[in-house]
C-alpha cells in the first residue's frame, strides 16, 4: 500500500512540472527519503530533513518577529500577519453560493414551504417521534430536544407507518415532524419533514453527547430561544437552514439568555444549545506605551469591562445532511431535490451547504 | 479519492435552450461554438418571479417562420410566446370554460400543432391541453400581432380521457393525429385525434409471483420513433420502463427497471430505438430499446431529480434540468457533460429551439460550405439578437427552397461533423467504435 501511494504521489507531484525544474528540485532535495530501501539510511535522511525543516521554520518565524519588533519600534504600522490556508478558505469555488440582494431569492424565499412561519404568520407546532424500536439514549435525547424546541410534543411511535403519522399530523397542524431514528440503542438519524407539503431532510446524527455528560452544564428555561445559523451559504444550506428555522418560534425571548447553535463547517451541522450572560468584570489594564517610556511607572487602570460567558446546556451533536427530499417522506416515489452520491466527492475542499 | 475536481467541459456545439421554472421564469441558454468556447451562458430571462406562475407545461412549435411558443402556468392561464425575443403575443385563460379551480385545471399535459397551422394560415395556432382530472381539449386562437386581442376561432372540441384518476403525462406522436395518455390509477390509452375516440388500452401486467399487484401509476412517456405510432415507451412511478406496441399486444413488450426511484422523464432519440430515462434521483441513462439494454449512464454530479429531457433536432446533443437547477448539456454518443449551468430555481420543463445554430452560420457565410458550416464561422461575428429576428426569416425563405432531402443530408453531416470531432477528443477510440458510428449513419 505504501508502495503504491508513492508512485501516485511521485506522479502527481512531478508529471506536470517541466523537465529543468524537476531537475533542480532533485538537485537542490536529493533524493526523497520516501524512495531510500534501507529504513536505517531512510531514517536517518528524515531525520536530518525534518531537523532543515524545523530550522527554517525557526528562521522564519524569527525574522517575522524582528520585523514586527522594528515597526512598533519606528511606529510604523506592523506587517500584515498571514492569514493562515484552511480547508475552508480555500473552497472550491461555488457558483450555487447565493448572494444578498437577489431578487429571485427572495422569490423564492416568498414562495417556499416556511414563509408563513418565517414571516410569523403562523405558529410553528412540532410532533417529535422516534423509530419502532425505542430505548436507552433515544428517550433520553427526545426528553432534552422537547426541551430544547419550544412548543414540540412526543408521540409514541407504535407501530404506524410513518406515511400515517404525516396524515394524523396534518391532520392537527402541525407544521413539522422530528423523527429520531436510533440503532443498536443510540440515536443515529434524523429525520425532519416540513408539514403539510414541506421538504423531507435526512441526516446523519453522531457525536450525540447528553446534557448530563456535559460538564459544569446548566439547565434550560422554557423562554424561546435564540437562533444562530452561520454559514449556510449555498442555495441547498439556504434552503437547510430556513427548514431548522422553522423549527423555532421566531420571536425570541431575550430574557431568557437561551441560544441555539447550528453552525455549519464543511457540510457538518454542529448543534449547540448554550445559556449566556454578561457581567462587568474589573480588570487590571497595563498601558502598553508604559513600558516603552521607561522614566514613568507603568500605570494601572482598572476598568469596569463587560464580559459574556457562556455555559453550555442540553444536548450537543452533529448533523450531516444524507438527502433533502421534494415533498413529504416517500421513499420509493419521491423525488429527490439533493442526494448525496459518492461521484460528488471529488475533493476535499468541495461543499454543499 | 481522487484530489482533482475541476470538471473539463468539451463546449457544446452552437445552441439555444429555453428551461421553464417553478417561479414561472424563462431562461435562454445559449452556447455559441467559437466564442468563449462553447460554454452555455444565461443570456435572458423573461417574466417576473411569482410562484403563482410556476411553468406546468411547455410546447414549442420551432418552425422556421414565426415560432412559437405556449406555455402552461400553475394558475391556469396559457401563454403564447415568441421564442426569438419573449414577447407575449397571446394569453388565454383555462379556467373560466368549465368553472374549475384553477387547482383542479392544473395542465400536465400541452402540445402545440405544427401541421395544422400550414393549412389554416400562419396566424392560427391549434392547442391540445390535457388536465390533471383528464380533461383534454383541442381549441385554435388566432394570434394577432398586437398582445391584446384575443380572439379564439371555432374549432373547439373537449372530452375526457380518463374516468378516475390523474393524468401526469401525455403526447402526441410526430404525424399530430394520434395522442397517448396515461397517469396515476390510468392505463396508458391512445387516442385518435381526429375524431376524438380511444383507440387502444394498455393492460395492466399481471401480479407477480407473491401475488402483488403493482398499482398503476405512469409518470412520464414518449413515443419510440417519428414516423410510428405504434410503438411508444412509458417510465412508471414503481421505477419500471415499458416498451408497448399497439400493433402487437396490450401487455409491454418489454420492461425492465431502472435504479430505485421513479422515472421521471423520457425522451426519445430521432434513430428510433434509443431512448434517454431520468429518475427522482438525478441519474440519467440511455437505452436501446430493441434489446431493453443499457447502454450507459450519463454522469456529472447530478444530484436532483430530473423532470425533463430534450434531444437537440440536428446535433448529437440531449438536454436534461430538475430540482437541482442545474441545466446540462450532454453528448449523446460519448455521453460526456458538455455544459451545466446554474439557473437558480427548480426547473420544469428544457426545449431547444433548433433554428438556432444554423442562423448564427447563415448569416455570417450564406454561400458557405454546407459540410463545414461550423468551421467557417469566425469569431468575431456580431451576435445576432434576439431582435434581429427579420433579416433571418429572409433567409428562412430562401431556404425553404431547397428540397427536403437536401436538408436532411445537411443535418447528417453536421451530425458526422460533430462526431468527428468528439473523436478527436477521445484519442483512445479505437476503430471498432468507429464501424460502429459509420453503421449508425447510415441507420
Amino acid at each position: 500500500m505504501g508502495y503504491k501511494r508513492k508512485k501516485s504521489e511521485n506522479e502527481g507531484g512531478e508529471e506536470p512540472k517541466p523537465v529543468e525544474v524537476e531537475k533542480e528540485i532533485k538537485k537542490r532535495k536529493g533524493i526523497l527519503p520516501s524512495m531510500i530501501k534501507n529504513k536505517d539510511k531512510r531514517s536517518a535522511v528524515h531525520a536530518k530533513l525534518k531537523q532543515e525543516k524545523k530550522l527554517e521554520k525557526r528562521k522564519k518565524v524569527k525574522a517575522r518577529d524582528a520585523a514586527e519588533k522594528r515597526a512598533l519600534e519606528l511606529g510604523e504600522a506592523p506587517p500584515k500577519k498571514e492569514t493562515p490556508k484552511t480547508i475552508e478558505n480555500t473552497r472550491e469555488e461555488d457558483e450555487t453560493v447565493w448572494e444578498a440582494y437577489d431578487e429571485e431569492l427572495f422569490a423564492g424565499n416568498d414562495a417556499d414551504e416556511f414563509s408563513a412561519i418565517l414571516k410569523r404568520e403562523s405558529k410553528p407546532k412540532i410532533l417529535i417521534t422516534t423509530c419502532r424500536f425505542n430505548s436507552s439514549r433515544g428517550p433520553a435525547f427526545i426528553e432534552e430536544l422537547l426541551s430544547v424546541i419550544p412548543n414540540a410534543q412526543y408521540y409514541k411511535r407504535g407501530t404506524y407507518d410513518l406515511k400515517k403519522i404525516i396524515e394524523y399530523a396534518n391532520k392537527k397542524e402541525f407544521t413539522s415532524l422530528i423523527v429520531v431514528h436510533t440503532n443498536r440503542r443510540e440515536p443515529d438519524a434524523l429525520l425532519i419533514i416540513g408539514l403539510p407539503n414541506g421538504p423531507t431532510a435526512h441526516f446523519k446524527l453522531s457525536k450525540l453527547v447528553l446534557r448530563k455528560d456535559i460538564k459544569n452544564h446548566g439547565n434550560p428555561t422554557s423562554h424561546e430561544p435564540e437562533l444562530v445559523l452561520p454559514n449556510f451559504t449555498t442555495r441547498l444550506g439556504h434552503r437547510i437552514g430556513r427548514l431548522i428555522r422553522s423549527l423555532f418560534p421566531q420571536e425570541p425571548n431575550f430574557r431568557g439568555r437561551r441560544v441555539v447553535t447550528f453552525h455549519n463547517q464543511r457540510d457538518f451541522i454542529f448543534f449547540r444549545h448554550h445559556r449566556y450572560i454578561f457581567e462587568t468584570k474589573e480588570t487590571k489594564h497595563t498601558d502598553a506605551k508604559g513600558k516603552k517610556t521607561k522614566d514613568s511607572k507603568a500605570e494601572t487602570i482598572t476598568e469596569a469591562k463587560p464580559i459574556a460567558r457562556l455555559q453550555e446546556c442540553g444536548p450537543r451533536f452533529t448533523l450531516k445532511l444524507i438527502s433533502l427530499q421534494h415533498g413529504t417522506f416517500d421513499p420509493r416515489g419521491g423525488e429527490y431535490e439533493w442526494v448525496h452520491k459518492p461521484e460528488m466527492d471529488t475533493s476535499r475542499r468541495r461543499f454543499f451547504l | 479519492m481522487p484530489r482533482t475536481t475541476t470538471l473539463e467541459c468539451p463546449g457544446c456545439p452552437p445552441l439555444r435552450a429555453l428551461t421553464f421554472d417553478e417561479l414561472g421564469l424563462i431562461k435562454v441558454t445559449e452556447a455559441r461554438s467559437k466564442q468563449g468556447g462553447g460554454v452555455a451562458k444565461v443570456v435572458d430571462r423573461w417574466g417576473d418571479p411569482d410562484a403563482s406562475k410556476c411553468v406546468l407545461a411547455a410546447s414549442m412549435d420551432d418552425r422556421k417562420v414565426d415560432p412559437l411558443l405556449a406555455v402552461a402556468r400553475r394558475n391556469g392561464t396559457i401563454d403564447f410566446l415568441n421564442p426569438l425575443n419573449g414577447d407575449l403575443r397571446l394569453s388565454v385563460t383555462n379556467v373560466t370554460e368549465g368553472g374549475v379551480q384553477p387547482e383542479e385545471a392544473a395542465v400536465s399535459g400541452l402540445h402545440l400543432f405544427a401541421k395544422q397551422n400550414l393549412e389554416l394560415g400562419s396566424r392560427c395556432c391549434t392547442l391540445l391541453t390535457c388536465t390533471t382530472k383528464g380533461n383534454a381539449s383541442i381549441r385554435s386562437f388566432e394570434v394577432t400581432k398586437s398582445a391584446e386581442d384575443i380572439t379564439s376561432a371555432g374549432s373547439s372540441r373537449t372530452w375526457n380521457v380518463c374516468a378516475g384518476g390523474d393524468i401526469l403525462c401525455s403526447k402526441v406522436d410526430n404525424s399530430e393525429r394520434y395522442s397517448l395518455f396515461g397517469g396515476k390509477r390510468v392505463e396508458m390509452n391512445v387516442w385518435d385525434l381526429e375524431n376524438c375516440a380511444k383507440i387502444w388500452t394498455a393492460k395492466s401486467p399481471p401480479k407477480n409471483s407473491l401475488g402483488i399487484f403493482t398499482p398503476t401509476w405512469f409518470t412520464s412517456a414518449t413515443f419510440l420513433s417519428k414516423d410510428d405510432h405504434c410503438k411508444f415507451v412509458a417510465g412508471t412511478n414503481s421505477h419500471e420502463v415499458r416498451l408497448y406496441d399497439i400493433s402487437a399486444q396490450r401487455r409491454p413488450v418489454i420492461s425492465f427497471d431502472f435504479r430505485e426511484t421513479p422515472i421521471k422523464a423520457v425522451a426519445a432519440d430521432m434513430d428510433g430505438y434509443t431512448i434517454y430515462i431520468g429518475n427522482g434521483s438525478g441519474d440519467l441513462a440511455s437505452v436501446d430499446m430493441r434489446t431493453g439494454k443499457l447502454v450507459g449512464c450519463f454522469l456529472g454530479k447530478c444530484s436532483g431529480s430530473i423532470r425533463s429531457i430534450a434531444r437537440h433536432p440536428e446535433f448529437p446533443v440531449i438536454a436534461s434540468c430538475g430540482l437541482d437547477s442545474y441545466l446540462r448539456i450532454w453528448n449523446v454518443k460519448t455521453r460526456q457533460l458538455l455544459s451545466a449551468v446554474f439557473l437558480k430555481q427548480h426547473l420544469t420543463n428544457v426545449v431547444f429551439y433548433s433554428n438556432f445554430a444554423d442562423e448564427e452560420a447563415k448569416i455570417t457565410h450564406p454561400a458557405a460550405d454546407q459540410l463545414h458550416q461550423e468551421e467557417h464561422i469566425v469569431p468575431g461575428t456580431p451576435n445576432e439578437d434576439d431582435g434581429e429576428a427579420l433579416p433571418v426569416k429572409k433567409k428562412k425563405s430562401k431556404e425553404k427552397k431547397r428540397s427536403k432531402k437536401e436538408a436532411k443530408a445537411e443535418s447528417g453531416n453536421i451530425e458526422a461533423s460533430e462526431e468527428n470531432g468528439g473523436k478527436k477528443l477521445k484519442s483512445k477510440k479505437s476503430s471498432k467504435r468507429l464501424k460502429r458510428d459509420d453503421l449508425d449513419d447510415e441507420l
